[in-house]
């Protein structure tokens, strides 16, 4: 299958969770594309799937059925260790809880991909300083996760997402355990990052958040319902258009 | 990623969970202390040994008959015919790596001065024994060539037989009364032996030494001695002496059950085995703690990685490997158990010396003692963090990072 310049597309795929002898569809036949450089968001109520499809974009888990294309390469069938070495290499995520390591300074966060990619301590601190002077936290490179401020660690946590130039930054309600005001700040940061050419891909249930991406991809008891993209008239406004699914 | 990377991460580990690693390590080091301490206790009782059996005398041979197999209590001829004086001479004939040769009959006395008196071993033996079992007299002089061949009535006393007779006179030509048997001897004490004290079994103060063919003639009324102690010209060449005794001996006597024939370097092993047995037993012993210590590690990893459960998820979803988490967690617990080592090893040390002090035996520890000790420490780390490392290892990563 050619994907183009696709960075990421999903072949009709399926996760079935079995629970004893229920089988429950997480996840049905699911075909989409993400191009490079897109800003995308997946939204959906809780339960509808939209977990379980971040996991499997983010190369957590594995689909049941059905095929997964990362920069053209088919990862619905690589074993743990090379799913792993795609997470390293081409996953940046952004959790809702930050998921810094506590014990560590926000550096050594950051670092941590680099660490696991084999990056030389020099190159990787360099890269760490630059991805958080970035994000704005250049000031803050020692301090432990518990001494900054939520908006702080979630800047970070976009730092450690990047650091490794990946594919695509999976940003998974990126602005739920923060104040409005913080979480303005926090998406105004994801669009300079698109601005700059990083695909980003939001999974969230508020429409504020979803509505900073180009494209709305809507899930709902494991299938995509709709999709929407933005069309900006020539006064400026903003509209949203429903596509073909 | 290398063994530096992972060491940091184990390290930072420790320091965020000081108390829980302080007790984990705890029983490491009470495990590994015990063993060194133990270790280095036998050791020191076998080197004691070895000392005093260094002490009885250098390259240092016992002839004595074996199985005695006489009638009516008595013993039988060609035995008695085997074991005489003149035999000795026979014996130090036989080659020039046998320096002397000492005739020594041995019987219960007891040593009567004024009021006192005192229930002694008397050896009957020649002037070269002084050599042969490395004991000279402190006062007055030893039994020489004369007395033996005059059969005097001469005596040599243990410094304990001196004391509890002659308390503070000089005993050296007092003359004392010697009962053997149902015989009364007066003999003239002419020298008083160095102080040698317990060695093995027996106690070399309490002996009184006489001219064997004195104690044959005037006390036993007999011919034959109880045996040969036989010097060898050097350590190297004792081996070879034995050998020779045994061929003459057999000659002598047809069967080789008949006598024996002990060197040093027998009784050494004997010993040795002996005393190494122990130091085994008393380490295997303390190996028990170091078991139960490595249960403790077993214990705190597992909780460890429950309580990391979401850190694991979290270096899983950056790009850890299987590998990469099943080391990181190997490796803090073979550290914690090395650590632990290393520290029990220096109480270990401590108690170990203090313990030989204590018992005035000299202190030993051997170095593979200590790199066993070390070696066996990281692998208990190694063992008992297995089963934890992979339990960290196999998290799936959505379900740890779920994990709250």
């Amino acid at each position: 299958m050619s994907t183009g310049d696709k960075v990421f597309v999903a072949d009709r795929i399926s996760k079935v969770y079995t629970m004893g002898d229920v089988k429950v569809h997480a996840l049905r036949d699911i075909s989409f594309s993400i191009e490079s450089g897109e800003y995308a968001a997946i939204m959906g109520p809780s339960g509808s799937g939209k977990s379980t499809l971040m996991h499997i974009m983010g190369c957590l888990d594995r689909p049941t059925s059905g095929s997964l294309y990362l920069r053209g390469k088919d990862v619905s069938s690589l074993t743990d260790g090379e799913l792993a070495e795609i997470r390293n290499a081409e996953i940046g995520f952004v959790f809702q809880n930050f998921n810094l390591l506590p014990n560590i300074s926000i550096l050594e966060n950051v670092e941590l991909p680099m660490v696991y990619a084999g990056v030389p301590p020099k190159e990787r601190r360099e890269r760490a300083v630059r991805a958080l002077e970035m994000v704005g936290l250049g000031s803050r490179l020692h301090h432990k996760p518990s001494e900054v401020s939520g908006g702080q660690r979630q800047r970070a946590s976009i730092a450690r997402a990047v650091v490794n130039r990946p594919a695509i930054v999976l940003a998974d309600e990126p602005t739920g355990n923060l104040d409005s005001a913080t979480g303005a700040e926090i998406m105004e940061l994801f669009d300079e990052l698109n601005a700059k050419g990083n695909t980003i891909i939001l999974v969230t249930h508020e429409r504020e958040v979803a509505e900073h991406a180009s494209r709305i991809i809507h899930i709902l008891d494991g299938e995509i319902a709709r999709m929407e993209i933005r069309k900006t008239n020539g006064r400026g406004t903003t509209q949203w258009e429903a596509v073909e699914v | 990623m290398n063994l530096l990377e992972f060491l940091k991460i184990a390290l930072g580990s420790f320091s965020t969970n000081k108390l829980r690693s302080t007790l984990s390590l705890l029983g490491i080091i009470i495990g590994v202390a015990s063993v060194i301490t133990m270790v280095s206790i036998g050791t020191g009782a076998q080197v004691q040994v070895t000392n005093q059996i260094g002490a009885m005398g250098s390259n240092l041979i016992t002839v004595s008959p074996g199985f005695i197999r006489g009638g009516g209590g008595r013993i039988s001829q060609d035995i008695a015919d085997v074991f005489t004086l003149e035999m000795a001479k026979a014996i130090e004939n036989l080659s020039p790596n046998i320096k002397h040769v000492v005739p020594t009959s041995t019987t219960m006395g007891l040593a009567v001065y004024g009021g006192n008196n005192v229930r002694v071993q008397i050896s009957g033996v020649t002037p070269a024994y002084q050599e042969v079992i490395n004991h000279y007299p402190l006062i007055g002089r030893y039994i020489r060539e004369e007395d033996v061949s005059n059969s005097e009535k001469v005596a040599v006393l243990g410094s304990e037989v001196a004391l509890d007779l002659f308390g503070s006179e000089n005993p050296v030509g007092k003359t004392m009364r010697l009962v053997i048997g149902g015989r009364t001897l007066s003999v003239k004490v002419v020298g008083v032996m160095e102080p040698k004290g317990q060695v093995l079994m027996a106690n070399y103060d309490n002996r009184i030494y006489v001219p064997v063919t004195m104690l044959l003639n005037r006390g036993l009324n007999s011919r034959y001695v109880d045996g040969y102690s036989i010097m060898a010209a050097s350590r190297d060449v004792a081996k070879a002496v034995v050998e020779e005794v045994q061929a003459f001996m057999t000659r002598m006597l047809g069967d080789p059950d008949r006598f024996r024939v002990m060197s040093q370097d027998t009784i050494l092993e004997a010993v040795s085995q002996a005393t190494s047995t122990m130091t085994l037993m008393l380490g295997a012993i303390a190996s028990i703690s170091l078991l139960v210590g490595g249960i403790g590690i077993m214990n705190i990893m597992l909780v460890t990685v429950s309580e990391r459960t979401r850190e694991i998820g979290i270096r899983k979803a950056v790009g850890a490997k299987r590998q990469h988490i099943l080391i990181q967690f190997l490796l803090e617990s073979m550290l914690l158990a090395v650590i632990g080592g290393i520290l029990g090893l220096g109480l270990g040390w401590g108690g170990g010396y203090w313990i030989s002090k204590a018992l005035s035996w000299p202190f030993s520890i051997s170095v593979p003692a200590v790199i066993i000790a070390i070696g066996f420490s990281a692998g208990v780390g190694l063992f008992f963090g297995i089963y934890p490392a992979l339990q960290a290892a196999s998290l799936d990563p959505v379900v740890a990072l779920r994990y709250e």
